[in-house]
């Protein structure tokens, strides 16, 4: 007797010990893995317009010389160094988010849609006359606004996780464009997105910013930029105007690429360049100086508006360069749409152009196109300092590089080696490259002297700069930081040794409880060698889902796996229901109930199947197929109209559906009525929110539709709580053995020893009823907060687990219980695939992570975010409460040895421990999946947002456990507690 | 448990002798061989007419190259094993064979109910390709099964849910009919990678899966008969 006992505080200490482990290896683990901080600190001064390597030059301290400079002198400094005149003086950088370049310049050499052309017709005349350059900007996953305005101006590529601050946007510390003007005494303006006076607070003279957290509004976010306009354009005190447009991003959410709203938006965009640009002819003449207008996007849209992971549509950004004022022959339309360059690329050419030192851990290279105004000797110069700059970096990560010393003086003797070719490791080639290409450009200055240079040696040095450029930035955008190796082993083998924990636990318990029911059961155990296909089939899911993480594509589409693996399963089950089916009709009454049940199971088995198919149909879901059509799609086309009447039905369903669950349980009727009239009540205020405001998309924010899901909000999560509380006290406890049966566990071999003890069918029903309440009460919340397209799959989810709850309180011992449990959490990841969530992180939801908040708080729409995304698994979790209720498992039981802390392990174990262990396993696969595919070409557009999805399941499913143990916990004290009180009274009556 | 073994063992023995009873011909090794060869060789005059006087394959043309499979396969299959029939006594051959030809579109229903839960399209596009993909897939699978036991419930869940043949003609029927199952699921792996090709198209690969499966239970199946056949003879001596 005590040893179980003691095994079950052994259970839970074990169980602990192993989450502790997980969290520590997981967090580790993450930390080594993702780069968070670009290679070198502090920012570019004078020094950057000399060579590196040059000691004597580096050791100055530059703090020391710059410091006692003003702004002016400083700018004066950089010119007279830079060598390079500056074009211009003001900069108008207008970024209008989530332009795809596509829209603008077109694709594959063939001019955008008629419609695009004509929406933008002075946009189009510029660049067919020659007065502006346009370029497809490619962006770095991940495609949101603050990496790629931090990639714009910093030309670096920021580290992955910069994606979780992206809804808590912090000020850009490194060295950056905009730092490098204010140090030269520009003054700044900003009118637009929010994010930049986060990125740059106290940057701005003047500033207007509009917050892009009104998602549905897509007018006044851009009046509210445009109303300042005229004015700037008037005054001079400004050098640096930016200008943020969040209009056409907002449009894209809400109707995808090829929203109605999209053709007035480009227009009115193209107003926009039309009144800067006439604007700065006009001023042009004036002193104000010469004024470049840079239109720039900072990421691309898919199909359907979202962006966030790395297809061609999202990365597709654009740069086009207005006010070049060209010089030479870019007369032909092509040349002047079809370039494609990074989007790191911008920043060394906007500080080349401006005559400021490119700063320091930028890995672009100038655009050559822009610079074809200049002499021979400025390009070449120009050329020169971004490879001075590139070499820096570089340097700081291959140390090996610094021992080259070329003089500083710029001038070496053996002139004519300048074009060997390059071989060997990276450092060898990098340093090869780059002198191969400072020679070239020293003879060619020395041939300039003496009055000898020929083209031909300009376009080589030309190339071989390129040549150096191109090489140094690919590799270092590419190269992954060096991973602290003891960190992440570290991390790999807690982890481990957590999965391997669970594992053993998992099986302890098994043999534990199989054992028991051998005994129990001796007369029948037959059905043991019978079950063993569909026992070997869940344990192989595990190992092709391990094995299928390995491939890109597997990862991306990994919805498929799921649906296939699921379906197979039920299938092998429904093979199993045919198997204790015995034809004819028998006349002995064991015969009769057999085959009734199996028919039972049976239509159980085939609306599961069904109901299955139909949610995978719904969403086209993964990557490469998502333009393949799918129920969702054909709705959305159908209209609102039809959405909105099965997003009612399907709320009605689900309301019908919860009632003749809640009258299933048939022990207390006046409790039922009460769960009963709470249900209806929220239900009735979600669809009167659905009925009301869901489709308003030209509302920004309704005031009156935030209150109500504010109260929706707050009767969901008090009633629930309420019920949690209040329920094990309230249910009447009947000590005497005429308790009424219940209707589901009809099960003849609850020993009354047992309930004499432990009153065991009140602590079903209270299981039940708060299972119950958890998950009705989840869908409705999110029948509030998803899309309106996904109501119908969440009804059909909350469908799928009734079924299967149904199913399994049918099948008795004829399952094991860490396998139903195991199909659970299969059929809850296959749910969430179903609703539309992919492994990008542009499937996630943002929309609805602001229902019912009136004030931005990146805390609240990241937890709506995370409840949205994670509907079915928490869904699975939270059905757990109400599958230990119905599932029979006091055959389990030895009736003498019972004891009521072995009662409570018999009851938590496997729902617990099944998914943890799943879940496990498939962390510590993909964690060591990640650390082999490192190098891969897919690591960040594919396995790291994998991983961001690993991770969080991972919380998910504690979460989920924490609420079911938690729950279990409390109702078991209470009936204990009170059946205690009750057995004592009735004693001292007697 | 050694108990439990041998109480199974008399009721397999049991059920032999309650089927031996009632049985079909018995089936021997030969015949089993060329059974397989001519089912075999339909599978490949199909594939070859295709291929050489309509110039199309699977790949090109599924939807006509399954039809004009399963039409090659199917009378074949049924004349075969209409002769092995269930109690031949009360049981006329032609009988046998109209059971067959029965079995032919119920069991393509099921195939096809069975491959679009595992994910089929169900767009129009694909139904002719759907329709004839189970139709062969049910004329390898039920056509053989309904020939010989017609509408026995106790064969049938012995056969396709239990998979526990205990003759020559059983093993003939079901190791062939599971080999096809399990082929078609493994061959819808590579459909959801991003090859491009364009055998990953439903049914192509499926098919393929499938034929080879076929085949390849084929083989397993004669080399049952063999080591089964072996032992009943023993056993008579």
């Amino acid at each position: 007797m005590t040893s179980t006992t003691t095994s079950f505080t052994k259970f839970t200490f074990f169980t602990v010990a192993a989450l502790v482990f997980q969290i520590t290896g997981l967090s580790l683990f993450v930390f080594g893995f993702f780069p968070v901080k670009p290679a070198l600190s502090g920012v570019s001064g004078w020094e950057s317009f000399f060579a590196p390597g040059c000691h004597s030059v580096e050791n100055q301290s530059q703090t020391q010389m710059e410091m006692g400079l003003s702004p002016y002198e400083l700018k004066s400094l950089y010119q007279d160094l830079s060598l390079i005149p500056p074009l211009f003086d003001r900069l108008i950088l207008m970024v209008i988010d989530g332009l795809p370049a596509e829209f603008v310049l077109g694709k594959d050499g063939q001019p955008p849609r008629k419609d695009l052309m004509d929406a933008m017709p002075y946009t189009h005349s510029l660049l067919s006359s020659g007065m502006a350059i346009g370029y497809h900007a490619k962006a770095a996953p991940p495609t949101v606004t603050m990496p790629r305005l931090k990639a714009m101006v910093s030309g670096a590529i920021g580290g992955f996780l910069d994606v979780a601050f992206n809804f808590n946007t912090q000020a850009l510390l490194d060295d950056n464009l905009l730092g490098q003007f204010l140090r030269i005494g520009w003054k700044m303006v900003m009118l637009g997105d929010e994010t930049w006076l986060k990125l740059f607070p106290g940057l701005f003279v003047r500033h207007d910013g509009v917050s892009s957290f009104f998602v549905k509004d897509t007018v006044q976010v851009d009046k509210n930029v445009s109303r300042h306009l005229e004015n700037e354009l008037s005054r001079d005190d400004w050098n640096l105007l930016v200008l943020h447009y969040l209009g056409l991003d907002h449009v894209g959410h809400i109707g995808g690429r090829s929203s109605s709203l999209m053709g007035p938006k480009l227009l009115e965009m193209d107003e926009v360049v039309k009144m800067i640009h006439l604007s700065t002819i006009q001023t042009h003449d004036n002193d104000r100086g010469r004024t470049l207008l840079v239109v720039v996007s900072d990421h691309g849209m898919t199909e359907s508006g979202n962006h966030g992971g790395s297809s061609y549509e999202e990365t597709d950004s654009l740069a086009l360069f207005i006010g070049l004022k060209n010089q030479v022959s870019i007369s032909h339309y092509a040349s002047a749409t079809h370039n494609s360059i990074l989007q790191v690329d911008i920043a060394p050419t906007l500080a080349l152009l401006y005559g400021v030192p490119i700063p320091k851990n930028n890995v672009g290279v100038l655009i050559s196109g822009t610079f074809d105004c200049l002499t021979d000797h400025q390009q070449l110069r120009a050329l020169e300092l971004n490879s001075w700059q590139l070499y820096r970096l570089v340097e700081a990560q291959l140390p090996g590089l610094s021992c080259g010393d070329f003089s500083c003086s710029g001038f070496i003797d053996d002139l004519g080696s300048g074009s060997g070719e390059c071989s060997g490791s990276m450092e060898k080639i990098l340093r090869c490259l780059f002198m191969n290409a400072a020679n070239l450009h020293n003879s060619w200055k020395y041939k300039k002297e003496t009055g000898f240079e020929s083209r031909e040696d300009y376009r080589s040095t030309v190339t071989a700069y390129h040549e150096f450029l191109k090489t140094a930035s690919e590799w270092l955008s590419r190269r992954v930081t060096d991973k602290p190796v003891p960190l992440l082993a570290f991390g790999v083998v807690a982890m481990a040794l957590s999965c391997l924990i669970f594992l053993g636990l998992i099986t302890c318990m098994s043999r534990e409880v199989y054992t028991g029911e051998k005994q129990h059961l001796s007369g029948s155990s037959n059905s043991k060698i019978r079950w063993c296909l569909d026992e070997a089939f869940i344990l192989g899911v595990v190992l092709i889902l391990v094995m299928s993480m390995g491939s890109s594509s597997m990862v991306e589409e990994e919805q498929y796996i799921w649906n296939f693996v699921i379906s197979t399963l039920y299938l092998l089950l429904l093979r199993k229901a045919v198997q204790s089916h015995s034809g004819r009709s028998g006349s002995a009454l064991f015969l009769k109930a057999q085959n009734k049940r199996s028919d039972f199971q049976l239509c159980a088995i085939f609306l599961l199947l069904i109901s299955g198919r139909i949610l995978r149909g719904w969403h086209q879901g993964g990557v490469n197929w998502t333009h393949l059509p799918d129920i969702s799609k054909w709705l959305e086309q159908a209209g609102s109209n039809l959405i909105r009447s099965i997003q009612l039905t399907s709320g009605l369903l689900m309301m019908g559906l919860g009632l003749f669950a809640l009258f299933l349980f048939v022990t207390n009727t006046k409790l039922v009525r009460v769960v009963a009239l709470f249900f209806l009540i929220s239900g009735f205020l979600v669809l009167w929110h659905i009925m009301e405001y869901q489709d308003n998309e030209f509302v920004s924010s309704d005031y009156h539709a935030t209150l109500l899901a504010q109260i929706i909000y707050a009767t969901l999560g008090v009633g629930t709580i309420g019920f949690v509380v209040a329920l094990p006290w309230l249910m009447p406890i009947q000590i005497s053995s005429t308790y009424s049966k219940h209707k589901i566990n009809s099960s003849t071999l609850v020993s009354v020893d047992i309930q004499y003890k432990f009153p065991l069918l009140e602590f079903r029903d209270s299981s039940y009823l708060i299972g119950l309440a958890y998950m009705l009460c989840w869908c409705l919340l999110q029948l509030l907060l998803q899309q309106p397209i996904n109501s119908m799959p969440i009804f059909l989810l909350l469908m799928q687990i009734f079924t299967s709850m149904l199913y399994y309180s049918s099948s008795g011992p004829q399952n094991k219980e860490w396998l139903e449990v195991a199909l659970l959490y299969y059929v809850g990841m296959a749910g969430h695939f179903a609703l539309g969530n992919s492994n990008t992180l542009a499937t996630i939801d943002v929309a609805g992570a602001f229902i019912g908040l009136s004030s931005h708080s990146t805390l609240l729409s990241g937890i709506l975010m995370f409840i949205i995304t994670y509907t079915s698994p928490m869904l699975v979790l939270l059905s757990m409460v109400m599958y230990i209720s119905v599932k029979d498992t006091s055959y389990l039981a030895i009736p003498q040895s019972v004891d009521l802390e072995q009662f409570l392990k018999m009851m938590l174990g496997f729902p617990c421990l099944v998914p943890l262990g799943l879940n496990s396993i498939l962390l510590t696969a993909y964690t060591v999946v990640l650390l082999l595919m490192r190098n891969h070409l897919f690591v960040w557009s594919v396995f790291s947002p994998k991983y961001l999805y690993v991770c969080t399941t991972t919380v998910c499913i504690y979460i989920g456990v924490f609420v079911v143990a938690a729950t279990e916990i409390y109702i078991y004290m209470v009936i204990a507690f009170r059946s205690k009180i009750q057995v004592s009274i009735s004693n001292g009556i007697l | 448990m050694e108990e439990e073994k041998k109480k199974k063992k008399e009721i397999c023995n049991i059920a032999k002798a309650s089927t031996a009873e009632n049985s079909s011909r018995s089936v021997s090794a030969l015949q089993a061989l060329s059974i397989h060869l001519i089912c075999g060789l339909g599978l490949a005059i199909g594939l070859w007419v295709a291929h050489n006087l309509y110039s199309m394959n699977v790949v090109s043309d599924p939807s006509r190259t399954l039809r004009l499979i399963w039409i090659v396969e199917s009378p074949i299959v049924t004349l075969l094993y209409s002769w092995f029939r269930l109690n031949p006594e009360q049981c006329s051959y032609l009988k046998a064979v109209g059971r067959g030809i029965l079995a032919l579109p119920v069991g393509a229903l099921v195939t096809a109910l069975g491959a679009i839960v595992l994910g089929a399209p169900v767009s129009i596009e694909y139904l002719p390709k759907t329709i004839n993909w189970s139709l062969l897939m049910s004329s390898c699978m039920f056509v053989p099964a309904a020939s010989v036991f017609g509408s026995s419930w106790s064969h049938w869940q012995r056969i396709f849910a239990y998979t526990k043949p205990n003759e020559s003609l059983e093993y003939m029927i079901c190791i062939p009919a599971h080999g096809a199952v399990i082929g078609a699921w493994l061959g819808a792996w590579p459909m959801p990678l991003d090859w491009e090709r364009p055998w990953q198209e439903w049914p192509v690969c499926v098919t393929y899966g499938a034929m080879i499966g076929y085949l390849l239970a084929m083989v397993v199946s004669l080399g049952f008969v063999l080591v089964h056949g072996g032992r009943q003879h023993r056993k008579r001596d």
